[in-house]
């Protein structure tokens, strides 16, 4: 009996309490929506963007494109950068190709999960494409190119799923496999594109326009989708909320198995497009070859510079491609200013590192 | 006041281990319930039981007076039922929006979301529920909050959703001294809503203040269960501290 009686003497500091602290918060919240002007709006977001990635990478790319002009404008032909060769031949083919595969990596890294069959699935999927292309006809060659893709990256997240073997693993053996595969496909000599590169297919995937190809317009297509997706579909949050805390995610009844697949059938149709643009621009894809596999690190490279964690949960779509772009011109750079080829190398990982490091310290800060 | 959630004869071992022993209890609807009991009591396996993450050996669950077949985490989504884990509710790097409406997002035909409109739900939500000062925007990323204001945002979070039975898992540990005043608060608001709470703590004196019953685990089983007004912070201690023992000897002296 005595105790109800303290509770009814309680009851009114509480009230009071909560009433003080409802004035401070209103108060706070007013403030906020008091400062709604352009700058104070933009201050608002810049904050919020910085320790995501993007804006300190778009900064460095923009500092890097001003000094390339410069050096390309005082010397034209000693850093031939802004000859309309280099600029469609060189940067307008490899940019694209290396932002969608940045992309296609970065979705399943924010995801939580790699592929490092990524080569081995181009090699593969071109060959389809290639062979399809010349056997029946460029739409259905189009479809078959990016289903392989798809059909690889799903058979690989399965592997991963259900098996819960880490995917470093389960994908550093499966691209011995898909390598393979692309062998006992075609054999040991390369499939190439004849009779069936003709107007249409180079015109949709390799045409020249003077400063720039193709490749660029699928690039902006392809990284608006991503962007719709990845930022403002429902699906895209629960990408980054299965990456980001996996617990959290399934004490709210999302899923965490069918995500990471979706993840990995966006990656496979990614990876299935690039190789349809790289099979395009070099006319003939080499099974069991080399030549693919250094795709597979540059596009993790891509998206680690472009500010995605290697423990998953976070990325941008702008930050990956401003990743691939950085890569792609201190790679051109390095040529225009005729480092051997072995330095080329070395500095493009050194600049991966920087970034990583760059990264990890954002991570810190944002916090 | 009718019963929202029964459990009866609740058992779960593992291995040799039982952990939970022929435990019964109801939550009453608009009810705050403390669950206390020193470590290993089977605190936590029962928020596991209760809230479907982990399946009991045998028991029966009656909800509103139904019973309930199984029960699992589809199941307790639909009833309602909310958990809060100490540290694993929310995303750090996704914003307090993203967060509040993770897995429930407000979004057009073709799933995409009205970002506008879930910010300013949130600001809203964040104005009338969270009483904890500091945070600055619906777009803050979680990461950059305070124990006390995570802990807030998920509370808000089941609010918002009209959960009807919100299990809170030793919520004021990380929280400094104002936060668990604001969150205790809270808490004795929510019953006007209707909303039934069971709070699983170490701090009795916490669980005094706005617990309407208390329920103590011993070893597995359930040693005491008591409404407020029957029973005092010293009996609650000697339960938690020495069992059964600790009750019968406390009673002894006091009568």
């Amino acid at each position: 009996m005595s105790d109800r009686k303290s509770t009814d003497v309680d009851s009114p500091v509480l009230e009071v309490t909560l009433a003080t602290e409802a004035i401070t918060t209103q108060r706070r919240m007013s403030d906020a929506q008091a400062s709604t002007g352009f700058g104070a709006r933009l201050r608002h977001d810049l904050q919020f963007i910085r320790g995501r990635g993007a804006l300190e990478i778009s900064v460095v790319l923009v500092v890097l494109l001003t000094g390339y002009i410069t050096a390309s404008l005082i010397s034209p032909t000693g850093f031939a950068f802004l000859n309309p060769n280099n600029l469609s031949g060189v940067i307008s083919q490899a940019v694209p190709v290396l932002a969608i595969l940045g992309l296609a990596a970065g979705i399943l890294m924010i995801a939580g999960e790699f592929d490092l069959s990524l080569g081995a699935n181009i090699t593969l999927s071109a060959i389809v494409f290639i062979k399809t292309a010349e056997s029946v006809n460029l739409w259905v060659a189009i479809l078959a190119g990016i289903l392989c893709g798809v059909v690889v990256a799903l058979v690989n997240g399965a592997i991963v799923v259900y098996t819960r073997i880490p995917s470093f693993i389960a994908t550093l053996g499966m691209s011995f496999f898909w390598m393979g595969a692309g062998i006992f496909i075609n054999g040991t000599t390369p499939a190439t594109l004849t009779t069936s590169r003709d107007e249409t297919m180079v015109f949709l995937f390799a045409q020249d326009f003077g400063f720039f190809r193709s490749q660029l317009i699928w690039l902006i297509i392809i990284g608006v989708l991503a962007w719709l997706f990845l930022h403002r579909h429902r699906r895209g949050n629960h990408l980054f909320a299965v990456g980001g805390n996996p617990a959290a995610a399934e004490a709210i009844s999302i899923n965490p198995k069918r995500v990471k697949l979706m993840a990995f059938a966006i990656f496979g149709g990614l990876v299935g497009f690039a190789s349809i643009l790289i099979a395009v621009r070099t006319s003939s894809m080499q099974p069991g070859g080399s030549a693919t596999e250094d795709f597979t690190l540059f596009a993790i490279a891509a998206a680690v510079v472009g500010g995605t964690s290697l423990w998953g949960g976070r990325g941008t779509v702008l930050g990956i491609i401003v990743g691939a772009a950085l890569i792609e011109l201190i790679r051109n750079g390095l040529l225009l200013a005729k480092a051997p080829g072995f330095y080329i190398t070395l500095f493009v990982g050194v600049t991966i590192v920087i970034a990583a490091i760059f990264n990890k310290l954002m991570e810190g800060k944002a916090r | 006041m009718s019963a929202l959630f029964a459990l009866k004869g609740v058992t779960k071992k593992y291995g040799p281990n039982t952990v939970l022993n022929d435990v019964s209890f109801e939550i009453g609807k608009g009810e705050v319930v403390g669950l206390l009991g020193d470590n290993g009591a089977g605190k936590s396996t029962l928020v596991k039981i209760m809230s479907g993450v982990v399946q009991a050996d045998q028991g029966d669950f009656t909800w509103d007076d139904a019973p309930v077949e199984k029960m699992n985490r589809d199941i307790t989504e639909r009833l309602g039922v909310e958990t809060i884990f100490q540290d694993s509710a929310l995303v750090p790097f996704m914003t307090i929006t993203r967060n509040i409406f993770m897995g429930r997002e407000i979004t057009n035909k073709l799933g995409f979301m009205k970002m506008k409109e879930m910010d300013s739900i949130t600001a809203e939500v964040l104005d009338s529920v969270v009483t904890i000062e500091g945070i600055k925007s619906p777009k803050q990323l979680v990461a950059s909050l305070s124990g006390g204001q995570a802990q807030a945002v998920a509370i808000a979070r089941a609010v918002h959703f009209k959960r009807s039975l919100l299990i809170l898992d030793e919520p004021t540990s990380a929280l400094a001294v104002r936060a668990t005043e604001a969150l205790l608060n809270y808490l004795t608001h929510l019953k006007s809503d209707g909303v039934s709470s069971v709070l699983v703590t170490h701090n009795l004196h916490h669980a005094y203040q706005v617990c309407d019953r208390h329920i103590v685990m011993n070893h597995g089983r359930k040693i005491l269960d008591v409404r407020r007004e029957d029973t005092t912070v010293e009996e609650l201690t000697a339960a938690v501290v020495e069992g059964a023992e600790g009750i019968r000897r406390y009673r002894e002296g006091r009568f």
